[in-house]
């Protein structure tokens, strides 16, 4: 379950460099200069037609192991196309390079090639029949899923603010996740503590203002959907038509009801956090960010949901709901949540804060306040 | 955040011994784990030689901070963490380690212990539980009223 290189300048024993231990590999240094061309002459024998390789990329080590590297993944390409290799096992090769390489960007991106290759082989239509069909790709891709948050969790845990472990994260989520509610409220509460133990990985903060911006995104999209059905019940009135639209509005309102939360307790979080680990940029910011999107979400205004939907029936068009929205998005934001709370906390860190880190960023959180809400 | 190794060590004259350590490697790649440990062990002993007695002080080495007190009677601690732990919960470990070892071993033995003839083995649990800082010690604010005008940040 785990690779890497033994320090070893010399062979001082007869015996083989693989090392073995609690099924984590090992390879001793000595053997790597031998071993290369050794693979390399047998990659050259396999793929006998290309001329283009000359003596001296040979000799060069350093051009050696990139050629290698990417003739490596172009033949893995190869092997699970032709159907060879089976892409699963490809990810397991994949994800134990990682705990060597938590950072390779070659990695992640041949990864992201292999979760397309599956996306595809999933939604080919099979001879079996759709009920059948209907439970295993779902959950493989469920599994899959998980499988990459795992894999994303421990590559950014091996590397500090790994952005590659992270953005491919986001990726997974957008492409096989389809950015459902209810992955992204999984997401922010299983990474909560994560983010907690990791005070200054700015990746990893990142990862939950991608997931608070969609879930705004997400509230604003359903939103629209309600509306619209709303104007489709209005034209054609039928009961089942009435119960969807009943159902979307539970279902938007849940939502709704959620993203103030969200939003507030992102901000609790942060302070809770500033308060217990004093001078880490990466949370100051993570502050900015989150009362940044607050301040640009509809649903954290005074106004209750409902009025969007008045506000659209008197206009009648889509239009008039984006103006309505544009309304409520430059009321002035509730006292509990906004400004008044950030200057006070502000005004306790700086009067109870030793660090000069924590001043510093204090007051420049303060003036951000100042020039951005204007108040 | 993470801690690494917590050891109590003896400042005698002229030289410094370990008397005990505790070692979390976990999170270092397996092959590399003993020579981190190693390294590890003799930087608390080079950190303890090179300070005086009755300071406190974190030191930057390398990715890591090592934070160090060393009392007046000559016991000292060593706590090395990363750089996103808090300082304060260390120095109030290292107290409370430092207190309660030298409650439980002798002052006779501090000058000849060695880890094998100390017997004191609460090391390993205090390095696990602090390893959340707020887990451990609810109260860090209030402890960073004492003794903080000491502590001096050694950047190298």
């Amino acid at each position: 379950d785990e690779i890497g290189l033994i320090p070893c300048p010399e062979a001082r024993y007869n015996r083989s460099p693989i090392v073995l231990i609690e099924n984590k590999l090992g390879v001793e240094s000595w053997c790597v200069k031998f071993l290369l061309p050794y693979v390399h002459n047998k990659l050259l024998l396999y793929r006998e037609r290309k001329q283009w390789l000359n003596k001296d990329e040979l000799i060069d080590i350093t051009l050696h192991l990139l050629f290698i590297q990417i003739y490596f993944i172009f033949c893995r390409k190869e092997l699970i196309l032709s159907g060879t290799l089976n892409p699963l096992k490809d990810l397991h090769l994949g994800k134990l390079a990682l705990t060597k390489f938590p950072k390779s960007p070659e990695t992640w991106i041949h990864r992201r090639w292999v979760l397309q290759q599956l996306i595809q082989e999933n939604s080919l239509p099979s001879p079996v029949t759709k009920g059948n069909l209907g439970a295993a790709p779902v959950q493989r891709i469920h599994r899959i899923v998980q499988e990459e948050m795992n894999v994303c969790s421990e590559a950014a845990g091996r590397y500090p603010s790994n952005y590659n472990a992270w953005s491919h994260r986001i990726w997974v989520l957008q492409h096989l996740g389809k950015l459902t509610v209810k992955v992204l409220l999984d997401e922010l509460s299983s990474t909560k503590y994560w983010v907690s133990m990791h005070v200054s990985d700015h990746s990893g903060f990142h990862y939950r203002q991608f997931l608070l911006k969609s879930l705004i995104g997400r509230t604003v999209t359903d939103s629209n959907v309600l509306v619209q059905n709303q104007m489709v019940n209005e034209q054609n009135p039928s009961l089942q038509k009435e119960e969807s639209a009943g159902a979307e509005a539970a279902c938007v309102k849940e939502q709704s009801v959620d993203l103030p939360c969200c939003l507030e307790k992102e901000l609790e979080l942060c302070t809770e956090l500033i308060d217990t680990y004093p001078g880490h940029e990466t949370l100051w910011c993570h502050s900015d960010e989150t009362l940044n999107n607050s301040h640009h979400s509809p649903a954290t205004s005074n106004v209750p949901q409902a009025m969007d939907v008045d506000g659209f029936n008197e206009s009648r068009s889509k239009q008039g709901y984006t103006q309505e929205t544009k309304r409520l998005k430059r009321a002035p934001l509730q006292d509990s949540f906004g400004p008044q709370m950030e200057y006070q906390f502000i005004d306790k860190v700086l009067s109870t804060c030793r660090d000069a880190d924590q001043a510093r960023f204090a007051t420049a959180y303060r003036k951000w306040l100042v020039t951005f809400l204007g108040q | 955040m993470r801690l690494y190794s917590l050891s109590v060590l003896y400042k005698g004259d002229p030289k410094v011994h370990l008397l005990k350590a505790a070692y979390d490697v976990s999170t270092f790649n397996f092959f590399q784990r003993s020579s981190v440990q190693e390294f590890m062990t003799f930087t608390s002993q080079l950190i303890v030689e090179r300070s005086e007695l009755g300071s406190r002080a974190s030191v930057k080495e390398q990715e890591y901070l090592c934070h160090v007190y060393v009392r007046n009677d000559g016991l000292a601690g060593v706590v090395i963490a990363d750089n996103e732990y808090p300082q304060r919960v260390c120095f109030t470990l290292l107290d409370k380690v430092l207190d309660e070892f030298s409650r439980q071993v002798s002052k006779i033995d501090w000058p000849s212990g060695s880890p094998a003839t100390i017997s004191y083995a609460a090391l390993d649990g205090y390095l696990s539980k602090y390893q959340n800082p707020r887990d451990a010690d609810p109260m860090t604010r209030v402890q960073a009223e004492l003794d903080e005008t000491k502590i001096i940040l050694v950047r190298r």
